[in-house]
């Protein structure tokens, strides 16, 4: 089914042909300050008055020819340069001096015993014979054949080891730190020592306070009897705040 | 109906105004309600409530506000330095005639005499008096000083065995004498300042018996026909009646023969003694009286039609012509039709531009294909037009005889047009490769809902695949259908319909339908005072809203996680959809419901409009009004804004389709 769309209705505006700019050559301003028309400017009615030349100025032989200007002599660019010319065959050797060298035996000799050059080692990947240098293309083993390959780099290890140093003397200084800083803890030993310290204590205020008279009249027998008393109760106190803690630690 | 000033009146000063982009509105049923301003540069005519001066070169609009009900007639003064318009109003109340400054654009006197409408109002030569006719209720002639706003007198405007008086016009040199015409009777009045009355004179007709429809003056230039003064009276039965006025006798009547079908509905006089004729039947008529050969004795002039045109879209249907506008003498005239349609003719070759097609009634509902603000859909009895709204030109129309339009939709991939029609038919409509409007479904969904379908909404339809139709009726319920392409037998390839769910929930009529981005759930509000959001996967409904109110309009938010709803309470409503609470309420208007409602595409702020004519921005966060359209001049039905948020577009009950600037 050739359906159409409601948005086919919305109108277009009909494209306009962007007209390109009008030809201006570059050279019309110049063309135009240059031309005066000076050519032919009295072709049909001739000047208005023709000077008539005087007698002393008659016309001379080659007068009308145009005058060139000289002609210059003609050198090559870099005729300063250039180097002397090779002596030719029949010149004298300067100051009389001559070699005995053979040239052409020396060098013979001097190729047959040179070593011949190494080839570039290159690569070719087309039937044309595309060139191309193999040391840059990465495709000749190089790194496999380094004396440390498969080794650890050094400093790798270096730095492993300046790790373990590093957190080595951390750990040392926390410890000390806290060290410094922490409370002391009371020993098991010492704990029981003070215990026993303290029952051995209250037993004797326990003893005494047996032994008071069972009539409290006066006043300083009431007193004593009241101070023993809170003296047992601290010391009951003490007691099992100690022994209900096992860990004491001693702030300083 | 509500006052325009009080309306105005509601909203705090310092809301700013949008800005009116142009006005595509035009009330075509008013009898020679357009009129040319005699500096030949404006075009003067009704629009609802409004009266509208246009620039003809440039087309910019200017509307006089004032009226408090439709605009019934408009009289231009002679020197062009007056507009006066009457209105019509509900049954026991007074119209108005409003005298405006033309110069000012203000109105200058309010007129409060007649009752209920005011039927025509006509300037004395040298702007001295107003004469206003009542209508068939109020039925006297009054004449009103200009300068002062005072009535002079007033007279019945018929003897009580005569019909109703339908048509008015002053003389064209007199500033005491006028005419008026109607239904068997024709009167010729003069005016006695001094003992303040006007005397009437029947016109002697003899056998004659006709309806006047409309008066054209000839008493100050001389006709072939030749024995001034006479004046022309356009019938209902088809011809023109040429009267003497001094004589007060009927003279001659033309054509004898061939008379204008449906009656002669509007009369133009040129300087030339030719007349133009609009006839009932939307047929315009150049004609002229010819003077008889002098050896016949007693015979009389007789008419000759020189050309006649009609317009050819409208060959088989009858749009009256209801007012013709002469430009100046008349070397260019503006005909108006009864469906709204403007033409500019050229009177020397008689050749005819259409220059405006407005809506005639009012318009339902107006949509935007998807993405895209170059185009609008817009329905109203009988029709479905698409326009461009650069050029404000139509550029489709479709037609069902006798049926209204009351809600189109365009699915998403623009290929078709699905309208909800108060025949209970879905019509899907498509375009073919020449873009005109053909029909995808041969007949519509029949029988989709009882009522009348009210609401309708597309889901899918990209590509190839199918696409569904939400209906609401006028019963309540709302229906699910799936349209796929099929082969018949024939081997073509066509549409068919499905029905897929009916859900059964509301009780009132659906006002409107907005579905989900995602197509999995839909909201639809009813008159029943409920908004049910259902879902589209499981075709049951997932929430239920309920409010005190004829709900008009649903929206959703930009996130889609809040609803809001307005109706005849006047407030604006937001719900939440997850469980249909209510988040807030805002009074959205003082004086009348609101209709129309729509979300701007970036979800930040929204439009409403109703029945206090005005056009309401509102920020969706704050719920404050942005800013307020003025300018409606009847009930707004429906509001969009444009996809790519230029414009807003609003239609009205008048049939106006107003087009304002948002820049938010």
């Amino acid at each position: 089914m050739d359906e159409g769309t409601i948005y086919n209705l919305i109108p277009t505006e009909p494209v306009k042909k962007e007209k390109k700019p009008r030809y201006n050559s570059k050279f019309h301003q110049s063309v135009k300050e240059e031309y005066t028309s000076n050519n032919a400017d009295h072709k049909t009615m001739g000047q208005a008055k023709v000077p008539v030349p005087a007698t002393e100025n008659f016309l001379k032989k080659h007068e009308k020819e145009p005058k060139l200007p000289n002609k210059d002599e003609f050198h090559y660019p870099d005729e300063k340069r250039r180097r002397p010319p090779v002596p030719k065959k029949d010149d004298m050797p300067l100051m009389g001096l001559k070699t005995t060298k053979n040239f052409i035996t020396t060098n013979a000799v001097q190729t047959i015993t040179s070593v011949p050059r190494k080839p570039e080692k290159i690569y070719v990947d087309t039937r044309k014979g595309d060139k191309h240098y193999l040391d840059p293309s990465g495709l000749e083993p190089l790194y496999i054949h380094r004396k440390d390959y498969g080794n650890t780099p050094e400093y790798l290890t270096k730095r492993k080891e300046e790790i373990k140093r590093a957190q080595e003397e951390y750990n040392a200084y926390v410890a000390e730190h806290f060290r410094k800083g922490s409370m002391q803890q009371l020993s098991e030993e010492e704990r029981q020592f003070m215990l026993a310290g303290l029952k051995k204590n209250w037993e004797e205020i326990h003893d005494q306070y047996q032994g008071l008279s069972v009539v409290t009249d006066t006043a300083p027998k009431k007193n004593r009897k009241e101070r023993m008393e809170a003296e047992m109760k601290q010391l009951e106190r003490d007691i099992e705040s100690i022994e209900k803690h096992k860990i004491i630690y001693i702030a300083n | 109906m509500s006052n325009q000033h009080k309306d105005v009146g509601d909203v705090a000063v310092d809301v700013p105004r949008l800005e009116i982009d142009s006005i595509l509105g035009l009330n075509g049923k008013v009898h020679g309600g357009m009129k040319v301003h005699p500096n030949r540069q404006h075009l003067i005519y009704p629009l609802g409530c409004a009266v509208v001066i246009e620039d003809i070169s440039t087309n910019k609009q200017e509307s006089l506000w004032g009226h408090t009900d439709y605009v019934t007639c408009i009289g231009v003064s002679n020197s062009g330095k007056y507009i006066a318009s009457g209105q019509r109003t509900h049954m026991g109340f007074k119209a108005e005639v409003i005298i405006w400054d033309y110069e000012k654009r203000k109105a200058i006197h309010a007129l409060t005499l007649h009752k209920v409408k005011v039927e025509a109002v006509a300037f004395s030569p040298n702007d001295l008096y107003l004469a206003t006719l009542g209508g068939k209720d109020d039925g006297s002639v009054v004449i009103w000083n200009v300068a002062t706003g005072e009535s002079i007198c007033g007279h019945p405007a018929q003897v009580e065995s005569a019909g109703n008086t339908l048509c008015l016009a002053f003389s064209n040199v007199n500033d005491n004498v006028f005419v008026t015409g109607g239904d068997g009777t024709l009167r010729v009045w003069e005016l006695d300042l001094e003992n303040r009355k006007i005397r009437p004179k029947e016109v002697t007709m003899g056998q004659i018996k006709r309806v006047i429809t409309c008066i054209e003056m000839a008493d100050d230039f001389e006709t072939e026909t030749g024995n001034p003064p006479f004046f022309f009276c356009g019938t209902t039965t088809g011809d023109v009646l040429a009267i003497n006025m001094k004589t007060k006798l009927f003279q001659f009547l033309g054509p004898e023969k061939d008379k204008l079908s449906l009656g002669v509905t509007s009369l133009a006089l040129l300087k030339t003694g030719e007349f133009l004729l609009g006839a009932g039947d939307g047929t315009l008529a150049l004609a002229k009286f010819i003077k008889p050969a002098e050896q016949i004795k007693k015979a009389t002039p007789s008419m000759k039609i020189i050309k006649k045109w009609k317009d050819p879209e409208n060959k088989n249907r009858a749009s009256a012509i209801t007012s013709i506008a002469l430009r100046g003498i008349g070397h260019q005239f503006f005909v108006v039709t009864d469906n709204s349609q403007l033409y500019k003719f050229n009177f020397a070759e008689f050749s005819c531009e259409l220059i405006k097609t407005c809506h005639s009634t009012t318009v339902h509902d107006v949509c935007f294909p998807y993405g895209a603000s170059e185009l609008i859909a817009t329905c109203q009895y009988e029709e479905i037009r698409i326009w461009e709204l650069k050029g404000k030109k139509e550029l489709r129309r479709l037609k069902v005889q006798n049926m209204t339009c009351s809600a189109i939709e365009i699915t998403r991939d623009g290929k078709k047009i699905v309208s909800a029609w108060n025949d209970g038919i879905i019509r899907v409509h498509g375009f073919d490769s020449k873009s005109n409007i053909v029909e995808r479904i041969t007949g519509g969904i029949r029988n989709a809902h009882t009522k009348g379908v009210t609401a309708v909404a597309c889901t899918g339809g990209k590509g190839t695949e199918d696409f569904r139709i939400i209906s609401g009726g006028g019963e309540g319920l709302v229906r699910i259908w799936t349209v796929s392409q099929v082969y018949n037998g024939k081997g073509e390839m066509i549409y068919k319909d499905t029905l897929v769910e009916t859900l059964k929930e509301h009780k009132g009529a659906v006002s409107c339908i907005k579905v989900k981005k995602n197509d999995k759930e839909c909201v639809s509000s009813s008159l029943d005072g409920t908004c049910i959001i259902w879902d589209l996967v499981k075709n049951c409904r997932s929430q239920i809203v309920f409010a005190n109110t004829l709900f008009h309009c649903v929206c959703y938010s930009h996130d889609e996680c809040q609803i809001i709803t307005s109706g005849t309470d006047r407030k604006i409503s937001y719900w939440e959809t997850y469980d249909g609470s209510m988040i807030r309420d805002v009074e959205g208007a003082k004086t009348g419901a609101i209709n129309a409602m729509d979300l701007s595409n970036d979800g930040r702020y929204f439009v409403t409009g109703g029945d206090d004519k005005l056009l309401k921005v509102w920020d969706y966060n704050e719920a404050t009004v942005k800013a307020v359209g003025i300018g409606h001049s009847g009930n707004i039905t429906r509001v969009k804004i444009c996809p790519n948020q230029k414009f807003i577009v609003s239609i009205s009950e008048d049939g106006a389709v107003i087009l304002w600037k948002y820049n938010f």
